[in-house]
């Protein structure tokens, strides 16, 4: 079966003339350009081939110039991240014919990631993140001794199977919306490697990471999309393992953040009137006493008033709201 | 540029950081280099299990005789009782570095059964042993700071009077060479499985290594023995590992029998690979197959076990073949998957060159001898890893500084701007890799015979001289692919010579090697390695013999 | 037909054109909204993340109060679908946690039996009024409006609890009914992603940015305006967009319009009858272009 597939190339030298294989019968390289742009071409594969046999076929038949990372072609290795019409993706495990939009399927090195060579990124974003979190076990004492394991029940490992299973192939951070936005934000592999091991029992230092991924950066600069949980060729499912960390994060005493005050004020609207009340919520959110973030949202609420949209001061409780408040009661938990 | 460290490792799995861990753990300046990120190595492949014989239930004697018995008597007992007796600790000191080891009812490390074994010793943590273990082993390589050069592919070994001095390698990001200079390398750099078609080995297993060593005048030793793992996904060679038949699986004909009852009415499906892989190949040869395959039954398993136990080949099935294992049975087929042959080191993991070490798969102690039981690879890295390490850093700070080498790196340059320079002949890389790989699966597979391997060296001397008109097509500096895979077709070209070669010495069948025109194994004659070395470039290897070092087990008749 | 209809807490609050709107197009679809008066708040996710029992007691409690009423519930936020369908979700698949949820709510006058079905209005568009009956109900054309959807996280991740696995074309949706309005639907990257309202709270520049920079890749590729089912995204989009173009340093001056809105015009409404001239960016602009006034 024919595929059409448009590759993403660029070649930081652009020289053409030294890139000319001579002899060669191909026309002359399109990575003899330093600017971003595709080539097509067209391969002959069986019906399920996945789009890293295309890539393979072009680098073995046609070009010999493409540069792809790959290895073991079954999703263990974590190679071949990449974007496949415009969303990341392994290359190894997406269909060819589940991919094909318009007849084509469009494959390039994720913009969101700076860029080495036709479809291999730099991956130094993503490893510098997976080291900020100091991912490997700080021993909780005393150690056993060496002929002796730590004994702890199996569910607790099995638990942690989920975040082990990750490949660092780079798909989540690729796609993810707030690192797009936020250089900063250290983003879902790295996060949920922080889960794997602040969930270990065999972890001494639970409280001071939960600490350190409270802070800018950290935890709470998640937008809550589930990109990452999409795009996870293993089902890691980083945002899940984020959203524990806040939960941990919380129960251990770090609540002097927007996310906390943010959760808190939400609560305690549903609780008092059963709906929210959008009035409270921002500056609760932001704690009343912070005057400077008071005041950024100053504007906002001035539109609100301008256009006719401010939620009536006085916030109605809805009919039955006692319901809600015995809810509350019974499995509120720190929201009582 | 030339930089300067005490101890190089080549190789970023579980072998080259184990050993880089110890090296610096020993207070060497140790520096690792590998062509790939280290989480991309092929030991993140390894699903089953780790082997020791924790507890009082077992011993390490039982384990020993598992091994040997497993290696068809070819392995040498010294190394395998070192390994069988350190394992305990090793696994152990894994577990305390935070690997989620599959636990018992009472908390402590449980077991799974696997092939080759009296009785249950595989530690595991579901499918992704291999995984677990070398992520793990990452973050430890993290948290000790050690220097991992990334993408950094090698070339050549510095070779100054006779000892290892060095590796030249090309950062490949810069497209610059370099000369690492060391008092010690410990070559760790994996398998060669692109040598043969099909294979479950990943496309960076070129056996890089065997080829560096071999031209540094390392020997190697017992090339021959290459495993066919018995249950290698049908079409693509992705590996379905041997723990499905630990936790009970099938292997049924087209009349639907369990046919291993024939081969070995003992272990029956955990008899040990050779046996089995010979076992399948005969079911099919004989019409029995379907479609070249037999089918892995796992439903009586119940979606639990398989989805708790096996998630990795369960989603690998519906992946590449649409098939649901927890509905269907899976056709698979014998494919080939590891080297037990390889540099020839001693238990420390010194081979005879000064300052060259080699560890884990590319090495050959020898513990596998003619067969490797599975979930022994996994332990053989970290035990020899470590060894390695140690021993590395030891000689380290006695040996000399590392001088020199400019002329060795201009040189270098020059050999890769002649390979450059070559012009196009219409022969491509990947096509004579093919034919070389599917020419060595016919020819040097499970079955051998005088003929056969005759004419498989002949046809490597021709390919041989064709693959000197294979042009690179890539003349650029950056992240240049197209350059690695010509170097890496040529170490290809220099494993595919070695194992053809050893085959034809070996007249017997023993453990992998099954020789048709001597279809016994032959203890009288044969109960020793064969080593292979490079006298002088251009010249055929000088052959020699070793023999196997026995310490109380004496050869016995293998059933399973 | 008649629906369970959960109008959600913004819609009522700094949104009450999207609840002005629902209430106009739901006579020419047939719908009969029985609106769940006493249902309380879904949560939004933020208190699922903390305290997923009660979460998940509160939102038995609107699923229980919707199969009570014997009909679908109708969401009109996609934030609502997707909290709402993944607590169903749950709901429906674990009996444990079922028991414990109605044993908080079961005193109090309901028990859930678990078999309600959530429904976003723009999927009940095509799924049960059918777009024979929307497109009968069409009085004029938006043909010369090119409309960028945003249909908003929760209503497309994640796939499990939203149907989306046995129904795909979901994710479609928004696109197709612009077409059959007759506008040009905008093709763009962002139409799926975050408008970043979750952040807001915690990074509020960020939060902005994220939103601001959908809506000026929409802009670029000629979008007129963009149409969201969630009232959450409305109001970062919208009511936050002179911000967000502060933060960006960019003029952006798009119109967020909400689906029924959209429906609204279409329908023959006139636009102060769907309050569209109760937004903080102006929708002159927009509506000039089909010969209407605000």
């Amino acid at each position: 079966m024919q595929f059409t597939i448009e590759v993403g190339r660029y070649n930081p030298e652009g020289q053409y003339a030294e890139n000319a294989v001579p002899g060669h019968p191909f026309p002359p390289p399109w990575n003899a350009s330093p600017v971003r742009h595709y080539q097509t071409f067209n391969v002959e594969l069986p019906e399920h081939a996945v789009v890293l046999d295309a890539l393979i076929e072009i680098r073995e038949y046609q070009d010999p110039s493409l540069a792809v990372r790959c290895a073991c072609r079954s999703a263990i290795c974590g190679s071949c991240g990449i974007w496949i019409n415009g969303h990341a993706n392994l290359a190894c495990k997406s269909k060819l014919a589940e991919f094909t939009k318009d007849g084509k399927t469009r494959v390039e090195s994720p913009p969101s990631m700076p860029i080495i060579r036709d479809l291999v990124c730099d991956m130094t974003p993503f490893w510098d993140k997976h080291l900020a979190v100091k991912p490997w076990l700080q021993n909780k004492l005393p150690i056993p001794p060496p002929d002796e394991e730590y004994r702890v029940p199996n569910a607790s490992m099995e638990e942690l199977i989920q975040e082990v299973s990750c490949i660092s192939c780079g798909v989540c951070l690729m796609d993810c919306e707030s690192f797009a936005v936020n250089q900063e934000f250290l983003g879902p592999q790295a996060l949920a490697q922080a889960y794997r091991y602040a969930g270990d029992p065999r972890d001494a230092e639970t409280k001071e990471r939960l600490g350190d991924y409270s802070k800018a950066g950290g935890i709470w600069d998640c937008t809550h999309c589930f990109e990452c949980v999409q795009q996870c060729p293993k089902g890691v499912a980083p945002l899940d393992q984020i959203l524990k960390l806040r939960k941990m994060a919380v129960d251990a005493g770090f609540t002097n953040n927007p996310g906390t005050r943010h959760a808190d004020a939400f609560a305690e609207s549903v609780r008092d009137s059963g709906r929210l009340n959008e009035l409270t919520l921002l500056p609760k959110s932001v704690g009343f006493f912070n005057i400077v973030e008071q005041l950024r949202t100053l504007p906002g609420a001035f539109n609100l008033i301008r256009a006719g949209k401010l939620p009536p001061l006085i916030h109605k409780k809805i009919p039955g709201v006692n319901r809600i408040k015995t809810i509350f009661e019974r499995v509120g938990g720190r929201f009582k | 540029m030339i930089i300067d460290h005490d101890v190089i490792v080549l190789g970023a799995g579980l072998a080259g950081m184990r050993a880089g861990l110890e090296a610096a753990r020993e207070g060497a300046n140790v520096a690792i280099v590998s062509k790939v990120h280290p989480i991309r190595s092929h030991s993140s492949a390894a699903q089953g299990g780790i082997n020791a014989a924790i507890g009082e239930l077992d011993s390490w004697e039982s384990h020993a005789f598992d091994t040997i018995k497993g290696s068809d008597y070819l392995a040498d007992q010294d190394a395998v009782e070192v390994m069988c007796r350190e394992a305990p600790q090793d696994i152990i000191e894994f577990e305390h570095m935070g690997v989620i080891f599959y636990r018992g009812a009472d908390g402590r490390l449980g077991t799974r059964a696997f092939g080759g074994a009296s009785q249950a010793r595989t530690y595991f943590v579901g499918d992704i042993t291999g995984q677990a273990l070398l992520v793990t082993l990452y973050d430890q390589i993290l948290k000790a700071g050690v220097k991992v050069y990334e993408e950094w592919f090698a070339t050549e070994l510095f070779m100054d009077g006779g000892a290892c001095r060095g590796v030249v390698a090309l950062e490949m990001i810069a497209g610059e060479l370099h000369l690492l200079r060391a008092k010690a390398v410990i070559v760790a750099s994996g398998g060669l499985g692109r040598l043969y078609e099909p294979s479950t080995n990943a496309l960076i297993c070129t056996g890089d290594g065997y080829s560096l060593a071999y031209h540094a005048g390392a020997p190697l030793m017992d090339m021959a023995m290459v495993q066919y793992h018995p249950t290698t996904l049908a079409g693509s060679g992705f590996l379905m590992t041997e723990a499905a038949r630990g936790e009970g699986a099938y292997l049924l004909n087209s009349l639907g029998e369990r046919f291993m009852k024939k081969y070995a009415p003992n272990k029956m499906e955990l008899a040990a690979r050779d046996v089995t892989s010979r076992a399948e190949a005969t079911e099919i040869a004989e019409g029995r197959g379907i479609d070249g395959n037999v089918l892995l039954d796992l439903r009586h398993l119940g979606p639990e076990v398989i989805l708790k136990k096996l998630p990795q080949i369960h989603e690998m099935a519906l992946d590449y073949l649409d098939i649901d294992m927890i509905k269907k049975p899976v056709p698979v087929r014998p494919g080939m998957h590891y080297q037990m042959g390889g540099i020839k080191t001693d238990v420390e993991g010194a081979t005879i060159i000064a300052g060259l070490y080699a560890a884990g798969e590319v090495a050959c102690v020898s513990v596998h001898g003619g067969n490797r039981l599975g979930a022994n690879s996994l332990l053989d890295t970290i035990i020899f890893g470590r060894r390695s390490g140690r021993a590395a850093a030891g000689y380290a700070k006695g040996a000399p500084a590392s001088r020199g080498g400019e002329d060795v790196l201009r040189a270098e340059q020059a050999r890769l701007q002649d390979l450059m320079a070559r012009p196009y002949t219409g022969e491509t890389c990947a096509g004579l890799r093919l034919e070389l790989a599917t020419m060595m699966d016919e020819k040097v597979g499970l079955y051998r015979g005088d003929a056969g391997l005759h004419e498989a060296l002949d046809k490597l001397q021709e390919f041989r001289r064709r693959y000197q008109n294979v042009a690179v097509g890539d003349k650029g500096r950056v992240f240049n692919q197209a350059l690695t895979f010509v170097l890496e077709l040529g170490y290809l070209l220099d494993c595919g010579e070695t194992v053809i070669r050893d085959a034809i010495v070996r007249k017997e069948s023993r453990g992998a090697h099954t020789h048709v025109d001597y279809p016994e194994r032959n203890d009288v004659d044969w109960l020793k390695h064969t080593l292979l070395t490079l006298r002088r470039e251009g010249e055929e290897p000088e052959i020699s013999h070793v023999p196997v070092t026995i310490t109380r087990w004496q050869p016995e008749v293998r059933t399973y | 037909m008649k629906v369970a209809f959960w109008p959600g807490c913004v819609s009522k609050g700094a949104c009450p054109e999207l609840y002005v709107s629902t209430q106009a197009i739901a006579e020419p679809l047939g719908l009969e909204l029985h609106e769940l008066v006493s249902a309380p708040c879904c949560g939004a996710g933020v208190l699922s993340e903390q305290n997923a029992e009660l979460a998940e007691a509160l939102n038995g409690l609107t699923l229980a109060m919707a199969e009570a009423e014997g009909a679908d519930l109708m969401t009109i936020c996609s934030t609502c679908q997707g909290v709402l369908s993944n607590h169903n979700y749950q709901l429906k698949n674990d009996p444990a946690r079922l028991q414990k949820a109605n044993a908080t709510i079961s005193d109090q006058g309901f028990s859930y039996r678990g078999t309600t079905t959530v429904k976003h209005l723009l999927w009940m568009l095509f799924e049960d009024i059918g777009i024979d009956r929307v497109a009968s109900a069409i009085k004029r054309k938006l043909t010369g409006l090119k409309i960028a959807p945003f249909y908003g996280c929760y209503i497309l991740r994640p796939v499990e609890a939203l149907g989306l696995r046995e129904r795909p074309e979901r994710k479609t949706y928004l696109d197709q009914l612009i077409a059959l309005l007759g506008a040009e639907p905008v093709e763009y990257r962002g139409a799926t992603k975050c408008c970043g309202f979750p952040m807001l709270t915690f990074n509020r520049e960020k939060a902005l940015a994220m939103g601001g920079s959908h809506i000026i890749e929409a802009k670029e590729k000629g979008a007129d305006l963009l149409v969201t089912p969630c009232p959450l995204c409305h109001l970062n989009l919208d009511a936050q967009q002179p911000d967000a173009a502060r933060v960006l340093k960019k003029d952006i001056d798009v119109p967020i319009f909400h689906l029924p809105q959209l429906l609204g015009l279409a329908f023959g409404f006139e636009p102060e009858q769907l309050r569209l001239n109760h937004h903080v960016v102006p929708t002159r602009g927009a509506l000039e272009k089909v010969e209407l006034k605000v």
